[in-house]
C-alpha cells in the first residue's frame, strides 16, 4: 500500500493511500470537528462540519475532510477564518432544530453536538428556532428514539446495516420531514445490539437500562470482559456509588472494536438482582438456613473429610465452571486433585464433547488454529460449519461481516437449519445438509477438490503423512450419491469446493451442531483433514485455520487449566508420569498413582452408578445444562452430600446441602479465555454483594480448613502459577494483560514449529436415528441470542425482550399438527414432555424441530437422550 | 483628655439610646431583617404540578465546591426525569449559591433559613425536608 505524505495544520503526516483526510487527522491526533464520520462505518458526509481548506496540486479549495481522500503534497488547513465562519453557521442550523434538553438528556456530557457547541462558544443563533415535536418512541425495553434530538448524521443507519446486518432503521421521508425510523413506523424488530446507541453523536438513541440513573461525568469507567458468550468482548462498566449503572463499549479496547450484542450491552442488571445469594446456606432437616462463612466452611470441610475417610477421595466428584475465571478453575482442579484426592473432575463442555480438547489441541500443534478471533476481520473465505453465528456469537458475526464488507470475503454456511446471516457477500453459498451427514459434507468437498485438480498433490504429499491412503479412501466417495444423501444440489457443492480452494485466508468456524453431535468426533476429525487438505490445495498461498466455537465465556479456559479428567493444566497428559512430575513439583505434593485410573464413564454416569458420594459444583448449573436431564437428576438424588457455589439459587443449588455465595464477573479479578484462545483480563468493577466471595478465596479457605493451605493472596499469584505449570500459558503476565491480551495459540506456535499433519481416515458410520412413527420429528437444540445461562435469566432487560422460550416448527409440520405461530404446544419425547410457544418458520427443514437451550427456566434437557431425540408435537386440547 | 472621650461617647450613647439607630436585634423574639440577597439554606422549589421542579440533572452536585449535594435521578411512569433522592449535607454547605446559579430550571434557591443548629452530629437534608421548607412558605399565614 502506498504511503501518502501531506500536511495538516502545519504538521507533516503520512497516511496510507485511500484514507480520507478526516481519518488521517484522527490517526495523528489532529482534531477536526465532525458528527457523521465514524472510523468503523462507511463515510456518509451528512453533517457538513468537517469543512477544511485544501491545497493540492497548487490549487486551493474547500472540501469536506471525511469525503476527500489524501493525496501527495496536500496541504490542509483546519481553522482558517472562512472555515470557522462556515462551520459556525452549520452549527447554527443544527441547533435551530435541536431540542435543547441537555439537563434531562442522558447524553449530556458525552454528546458530540454539545461538545462542539461548547468549544465553538456558540450563543443562540441568528435563525428563528423551529423545534420539532415528534413523540419519543419507546416500543421496546432497551432502546429509546427521540427524533427531536436527531441531527440526521446517519451513523445509526450505517451501523445497523454494516455492522449488525439488520437494516432495521433507515431515513424516512424527504427534506425537512426527514426522520430516522423503521419501515412503516412498526415497532423496532432487530437484534437490539445497541450499536445505534453507541455511535449516536447526540442523545437521539438512548439506553433505557440507564433510565436517568446517573450522568456521564459521575461515572467511573472500568473496562472488563463480558460474561456471556465465548467471543470475550471488552465492555466498559459505568459505575456510580458502587453500583453498575450501564455498560458501554470502547472502540479502542479489546477485540470487538466497540461492537456488542444485546446481552453484553443491556444484560447487566443481574449484578444487582435482589435474588443474588448473599450469605452461605446450610440445609438442615430439608430446609435452607442462612449460616456464617465460618460455619459453612467448617461444615463442608468436616463432611468432605468424613466422606474421604469412609469411601476415599475418588468418591467425590468436582464440576468446574465454564463461567468462572481461569484462576478459579485452576484452583478448583488443584483443590480436587491435591486436597480432596480425586481425579473425578469435569466441566459441562467436556462432558458434552469429550473428544474436543484432544482435537482442538491437535489443530494448535499442527498450526491450524486461528491465532485470534480478530483474524476473522481479515478473512478472505469464511466457512461456518454447523454454527449459527448470528445467534451464538453475534460479535464474531460482526467481525466476519467486516471481512465481507472490506475484504470481499466469500461466505459458505453449512448448517442443518437455514440460519440467518445478513451480509453483502458476493458469494454466499449455503449447504443445508441433513442431520447425520456432517462428515459427508467435508468428504465430498475434498473429493470435488481432488477430482477437479484443485489440490497441489505433490506439495501435499511432502507436507503431510498418509496423503495417498487418504486420497484413495476419498475415491470411494461419489459426489452424486453424497449430494443426494446430504440433500444439497451437486453444483452447489462443487461451487463451494471451488471457492474454498481459492487462495487467501480461510477461516472455518466449527459450531455446536458439530461438536455436540453423537458423531462429532468423526466429523471434527474430517474437518481437521479438510483443513490440512485445503492448506495443501493452496500450496502455501494463505492458510486455512479452524476455530471451535465454545458455549460460555470461559469454556475454553476451563479446559485449558485442566478441569478435565484426562488433562492436567495446559493439556499435559495425566497418565504420563513424567509430565505429571513437573506439576507435582510445583504443587509440592505427590499425587497417588491410584488417582489416575482411566475411567470410561463420565462423572454423571459414575454418580448414577453409585460410585460417587459427593459433588462439589462450582459456578455451574448441570441440572439444566447437562444434556441428559433424567440422568443428572437421578445422579444427584444418589449423592450423600452436594456443595454448590453460585451467584443465584439455581436448580442445582436448590438440591444442594450447602450453598456458598460467589461473586459475578463484575466483582472479581481474573482472566477469561475466549474461543479464539485469547486470554483477557477482568477488572474488579464493584465490591462483592453481601457476604459473597470470589470462588478462589472460598477454595483457599476450604483448603486451609482441610489442612493443606494454599498461599494465594491475589488472583495474580494464581495466574503466575498457571504460567509456570501449563505449557500453553507459559510466558503469561498478569500486569501485561491489562494493556494487551495474550493469544496462547499463536504464542505456542511461535515457540514450536507446527508438526507434520497425519491424515486419519475417519470412518463414518451413520448414527442410528431412531425414526418412530409416533415420534416423527428430531429435536435440535441450539443457542439463542437473547439468553445465555443463569445471568441472562436475572437480567431484567433481556427477559423483557425475550420473555418466553419457543419451539421452531416447519410449516408442513405445523400444518399437520394444526398449530399456528404463538400457540402453546406440547413437545413430547420418550423421556418427558414440556409445553412451549410455537413459532412456525421456514428456516428449518422438514422432520426437525428446534428449541433454544439457553433459556434456563425451560428444562429442554429433560427431553433429550443420548442420540438424536425423536419428539412429537401436538396441541393440547383444552 | 477627657473631653474628646466624652464627645465620642455622646455619639455612641445617642445612637445607642435612639431606637431607630440601635443595632441590637432582639433575636429570637424579633426576626432579623435579612437582605433579599441573603444566602441561607438551599431549598427545593415546587412546580405548578405540585411536584419538585428538579429534573435531577446533577449540575448542582457537580458545581458544589464543598460537594455537599448528591442527586440520584430516576424515571417515573410518565418517563419524566425526577430526583429519586436529593441529599444536602448542611454541615458541609458553605452557602456559596453556586447550585442556584447552575440550576437550569430554578429548582434550588438559597432563601433565608439560617437556624441550622442541631443536637445531632449529622444534618443531612433529604428531598422531602428540602421541599418542606418551600411547602411551609407557601402555606397561608
Amino acid at each position: 500500500m502506498n504511503i501518502i505524505n501531506l500536511v495538516i495544520d502545519d504538521k507533516p503526516i503520512s497516511a496510507p493511500e485511500g484514507t480520507n483526510v478526516f481519518q488521517a487527522a484522527l490517526d495523528n491526533n489532529i482534531y477536526i470537528p465532525g458528527l457523521c464520520y465514524h472510523p468503523k462505518l462507511s463515510q456518509f458526509g451528512g453533517c457538513r462540519l468537517c469543512y477544511v481548506e485544501v491545497t493540492e496540486r497548487k490549487r486551493g479549495g474547500h472540501r469536506f475532510a471525511c469525503a476527500h481522500p489524501v493525496s501527495e503534497g496536500m496541504i490542509v488547513k483546519v481553522n482558517t477564518p472562512r472555515v470557522l465562519r462556515y462551520r459556525k453557521s452549520v452549527m447554527e442550523y443544527l441547533l435551530a432544530h435541536h431540542e435543547l434538553s441537555c439537563p434531562t438528556c442522558d447524553k449530556s456530557g458525552e454528546c458530540g453536538l454539545q461538545n462542539i457547541t461548547y468549544e465553538m462558544n456558540l450563543a443562540p443563533g441568528r435563525f428563528r428556532t423551529v423545534r420539532m415535536h415528534h413523540p419519543v418512541i419507546r416500543d421496546n425495553p432497551v432502546l429509546e428514539l427521540n427524533r427531536n434530538r436527531c441531527i440526521l448524521c446517519g451513523r445509526c443507519v450505517s451501523a445497523c446495516k454494516e455492522i449488525e446486518g439488520v437494516s432495521a432503521i433507515d431515513f424516512q421521508n424527504r427534506g425537512f420531514k426527514t426522520v430516522i425510523g423503521t419501515a412503516f413506523d412498526r415497532p423496532l424488530e432487530c437484534s437490539f445490539c445497541g450499536g445505534c446507541v453507541a455511535v449516536c453523536p447526540t442523545g437521539a438513541w438512548q439506553d433505557r437500562t440507564l433510565g436517568f440513573k446517573g450522568r456521564s461525568w459521575e461515572f467511573t469507567s472500568t473496562p472488563t470482559i463480558c460474561p456471556y458468550c465465548s467471543v470475550g468482548c471488552t465492555i466498559v462498566a459505568n459505575t456510580k456509588t458502587g453500583s453498575v449503572r450501564r455498560i458501554v463499549s470502547d472502540d479502542r479496547l479489546g477485540i470487538n472494536e466497540g461492537n456488542l450484542c444485546v446481552k453484553g450491552r443491556f444484560g447487566h442488571e443481574f449484578i444487582h438482582s435482589p435474588e443474588r445469594l448473599k450469605t452461605p446456606f446450610i440445609r438442615k432437616n430439608g430446609e435452607f438456613y442462612p449460616a456464617t462463612w465460618n460455619e459453612a466452611i467448617d461444615y463442608v470441610s468436616k463432611r468432605f473429610q468424613q466422606i474421604i475417610g469412609e469411601h476415599g477421595g475418588p468418591s467425590i466428584g468436582g464440576i468446574g465452571s465454564e463461567r468462572c475465571t481461569n484462576e478459579d478453575n485452576y484452583l478448583f482442579q488443584k483443590f480436587c486433585r491435591s486436597v480432596l484426592g480425586t481425579n473425578v473432575i469435569d466441566n459441562i463442555s467436556n462432558m458434552k464433547s469429550p473428544y474436543l480438547n484432544r482435537l482442538m489441541y491437535q489443530t494448535v500443534v499442527h498450526g491450524m488454529a486461528t491465532p485470534s478471533l480478530k483474524e476473522l476481520e481479515r478473512a478472505d473465505i469464511l466457512f461456518f460449519f454447523g454454527t449459527d453465528v448470528t445467534e451464538a456469537h453475534p460479535v464474531a458475526a460482526s467481525m466476519a461481516r467486516k471481512a465481507i464488507r472490506l475484504n470481499n470475503a466469500n461466505l459458505i454456511i453449512a448448517n442443518i437449519r437455514n440460519v440467518q446471516y445478513n451480509s453483502t457477500a458476493k458469494n454466499d453459498v449455503r449447504l443445508p445438509y441433513t442431520l447425520g451427514s456432517q462428515s459427508a459434507v467435508m468428504n465430498t468437498l475434498m473429493k470435488v477438490m481432488l477430482d477437479e485438480g484443485l489440490v497441489d498433490v505433490k506439495k501435499a504429499e511432502t507436507a503431510t503423512d498418509h496423503f495417498h491412503e487418504f486420497c484413495s479412501a476419498l475415491n470411494t466417495v461419489s459426489v452424486a450419491e453424497a449430494s443426494q444423501h446430504m440433500g444439497v444440489p451437486e453444483e452447489t457443492i462443487r461451487n463451494a469446493a471451488r471457492i474454498l480452494a481459492r487462495p487467501g485466508r480461510c477461516h472455518i468456524i466449527c459450531g455446536k451442531d458439530i461438536e455436540e453431535d453423537p458423531s462429532g468426533e468423526v466429523t471434527i476429525q474430517s474437518v481437521l483433514n479438510f483443513c490440512a487438505f485445503i492448506n495443501a490445495a493452496r500450496g502455501g498461498e494463505g492458510k486455512a485455520s479452524i476455530l471451535f466455537s465454545r458455549a460460555h465465556n470461559n469454556s475454553q479456559g476451563v479446559n485449558d487449566v485442566g478441569v478435565v479428567p484426562e488433562f492436567l493444566p495446559g493439556y499435559l497428559d495425566i497418565y504420563n508420569a513424567s509430565q505429571r512430575e513437573k506439576v507435582e513439583k510445583i504443587w509440592g505434593k505427590k499425587l497417588p498413582e491410584s488417582l489416575f485410573r482411566k475411567e470410561t464413564m463420565n462423572i454423571i454416569d459414575l454418580a448414577l452408578n453409585g460410585k460417587l458420594k459427593a459433588f462439589y459444583v462450582m459456578g455451574e448449573n448441570p441440572i439444566v445444562t447437562y444434556p441428559y436431564g433424567k440422568d443428572i437428576r437421578e445422579a444427584c438424588k444418589k449423592l450423600d452430600f452436594m456443595v454448590v457455589q453460585d451467584t443465584f439459587l439455581t436448580e442445582t443449588a436448590q438440591l444442594a446441602d450447602v450453598v456458598l455465595p460467589t461473586v459475578t464477573f463484575a466483582e472479581k479479578e481474573g482472566t477469561f479465555t475466549n474461543m479464539g484462545m485469547t486470554v483477557q483480563r477482568l477488572n474488579k468493577v464493584i465490591q462483592p454483594a453481601g457476604e459473597a466471595r470470589p470462588d478462589w478465596e472460598i477454595l483457599c479457605e476450604l483448603a486451609k480448613r482441610m489442612g493443606r493451605p494454599f498461599s494465594y493472596l491475589f488472583a495474580k499469584e494464581i495466574l503466575q502459577e498457571i504460567g509456570s505449570v501449563s505449557p500453553v500459558y507459559a510466558g503469561i503476565q498478569y500486569d501485561r494483560l491489562k494493556r494487551k491480551e495474550f493469544h496462547w495459540a499463536s504464542s505456542f506456535s511461535h515457540k514450536k514449529a507446527p508438526t507434520k499433519y497425519t491424515f486419519e481416515i475417519a470412518r463414518h458410520e451413520r448414527p442410528a436415528v431412531a425414526t418412530r412413527k409416533d415420534f416423527p420429528y428430531l429435536l435440535l437444540t441450539g443457542a439463542s441470542l437473547n439468553h445465555h445461562g443463569t445471568f441472562s435469566r436475572h437480567a431484567k432487560a433481556l427477559t423483557e425482550i425475550a420473555p418466553e422460550c419457543f419451539v421452531e416448527i416447519s410449516k408442513n409440520a405445523a400444518h399437520e399438527a394444526g398449530v399456528q405461530s404463538g400457540d402453546m404446544v406440547t413437545v413430547e419425547s420418550m423421556q418427558n414432555k414440556i409445553k412451549l410457544k410455537a413459532r412456525v418458520t421456514d428456516t428449518i427443514p422438514e422432520g426437525i424441530v428446534f428449541i433454544p437451550e439457553d433459556c434456563e427456566w425451560i428444562p429442554v434437557n429433560l427431553l433429550r437422550n443420548k442420540v438424536y431425540t425423536p419428539v412429537k408435537i401436538y396441541k393440547e386440547s383444552a | 483628655m477627657i473631653l474628646p472621650l466624652l464627645k465620642g461617647l455622646t455619639l455612641t450613647l445617642s445612637r445607642f439610646l435612639n431606637p431607630k439607630t440601635c443595632a441590637t436585634e432582639l433575636y429570637p423574639e424579633e426576626r432579623p431583617k435579612l437582605s433579599s440577597r441573603f444566602r441561607g439554606l438551599p431549598e427545593l422549589q415546587i412546580g405548578k404540578d405540585g411536584r419538585e421542579k428538579c429534573v435531577a440533572c446533577g449540575l448542582c452536585a457537580k458545581v458544589c465546591p464543598s460537594q455537599c449535594i448528591s442527586v440520584e435521578g430516576a424515571e417515573d411512569e410518565t418517563n419524566r426525569r425526577y430526583p429519586k433522592t436529593y441529599e444536602l449535607d448542611a454541615f458541609r454547605c458553605i452557602f456559596c449559591g453556586f447550585c442556584e446559579e447552575a440550576c437550569p430550571v430554578r429548582a434550588i434557591i438559597l432563601r433565608d433559613t439560617f437556624e441550622l443548629a442541631t443536637y445531632e452530629n449529622k444534618e443531612v437534608f433529604d428531598k422531602e425536608r428540602l421541599l418542606d421548607l418551600t411547602r411551609k412558605r407557601n402555606l397561608p399565614r
